[in-house]
């Protein structure tokens, strides 16, 4: 467990099942709860529950983030891991999409780099939002992802065609922030 | 002509499977295509015999995998439809030349053609997207032919002989393609796969490439 000033970050168990499934349930599109074929999941308790017996997930890959007294707030993820070329794709999705502007965010971010850049050491994390997600792409672009394009109407959903855009952090851009 | 005239795509079988073996033993197979190093010879293989031995069931696919045939070459190359999403209506395409000699020039073009015709008018599909290494010029270039649109550049994405290349993600809508075929069936008087391919080939001679 990761203790920060606003959150606890821990590795997702079983007991988090709702909270996810709450999540998924949500009825927003959300880039990172898409399946490979950019379709909007619609998972049981049971399927999740699957999901977080598989060994990359217990091996610690996938992350609850709660707030400072203890209620789940989110969840983060580092999937995808191309050692040879260097990149890890980034997943960070709260409940209350107001989350993204508190300091929950960037504690849960500078998990997340630590892990990608430090211990992974990986030169680049990719991140996705779908176009309805603007908290969380100002929050992106807020900490230094800058824009690699945007895939028109990939997902339909709800009755209608979202854009899918892809935000990129290049570790050698931290070091020259000094972030 | 002939030859782009004449070639034609049509669903992989298991018989093809010496063919394929043989393609993907090519350093450029997975120079363009899977090139995981991390990934044995024996794991692509047992990935192609995967994708095509796979059983036409009645239920819809998520991949479909077609060989672009020739009656006087015969078998080209392969395509493959990945990822596809019935319900984004979406899919996204590779393709590979078996003998580099026609890579450039109009067989490959021809291919991406009838792929396309058959993406969005046979399978009525929305989007048709590809990834393409930027290295791989005659391909993109076909691409761009058709009016797809590059909406995605990742620098330094791909590791290919120890050094990195930036990828191309490629997006087509069914507008945009029609609107492709509506130009070239004013400019051909008509159309068809032939005609276009010929009115192409009368704008730009190196058009494959």
């Amino acid at each position: 467990m990761i203790r920060g000033d606003h959150t606890f970050i821990r590795g997702t168990e079983q007991d988090d099942v709702e909270a996810l499934y709450q999540l998924y349930m949500s009825g927003e599109i959300r880039a990172g709860l898409l399946d490979v074929r950019r379709e909007p999941l619609l998972p049981t308790r049971d399927d999740l529950r699957d999901l977080l017996t598989r060994k990359e997930i217990a091996d610690g890959t996938f992350y609850t983030v709660e707030d400072c007294v203890g209620h789940i707030a989110g969840f983060c993820s580092l999937r995808g891991h191309n050692a040879e070329s260097g990149f890890i794709e980034y997943i960070l999705e709260f409940s209350d999409t107001d989350d993204y502007a508190s300091p929950m965010a960037l504690e849960a971010h500078a998990f997340l780099l630590e892990r990608a850049f430090t211990r992974l050491r990986v030169r680049k994390v990719l991140a996705h939002a779908v176009s309805g997600e603007q908290a969380l792409t100002a929050f992106l672009q807020s900490v230094g992802f800058h824009s690699a394009g945007i895939q028109r109407e990939v997902v339909f959903a709800q009755g209608d065609w979202h854009h899918l855009e892809t935000l990129v952090l290049h570790s050698a851009d931290l070091a020259v922030t000094g972030d | 002509m002939a030859l782009t005239t004449q070639t034609y795509i049509r669903r992989a079988e298991r018989d093809d499977l010496d063919t394929v073996v043989a393609w993907m033993e090519h350093e450029d197979f997975q120079r363009f295509l899977y090139g995981d190093p991390a990934r044995s010879p024996k794991q692509v293989r047992e990935k192609i015999v995967g994708m095509l031995g796979r059983a036409v069931g009645h239920t819809m696919p998520g991949g479909i995998y077609l060989l672009i045939d020739s009656p006087t070459l015969g078998p080209l190359g392969l395509l493959s439809l990945q990822n596809i999403s019935w319900r984004n209506r979406s899919c996204s395409i590779d393709l590979y030349i078996g003998k580099a000699e026609h890579r450039r020039g109009l067989i490959a073009a021809s291919a991406i053609y009838q792929t396309l015709e058959y993406c969005f008018h046979e399978l009525n599909l929305h989007r048709v997207a590809a990834y393409i290494y930027a290295f791989n010029t005659a391909s993109w270039r076909i691409l761009e032919k058709t009016g797809a649109q590059r909406e995605l550049v990742l620098k330094d994405h791909v590791a290919r002989e120890g050094q990195l290349y930036d990828l191309y993600g490629y997006g087509l809508l069914r507008s945009e393609y029609d609107a492709f075929r509506a130009q070239y069936e004013r400019s051909a008087g008509g159309f068809s796969l032939e005609t276009m391919i010929e009115a192409l080939r009368k704008a730009a001679p190196e058009s494959g490439g």
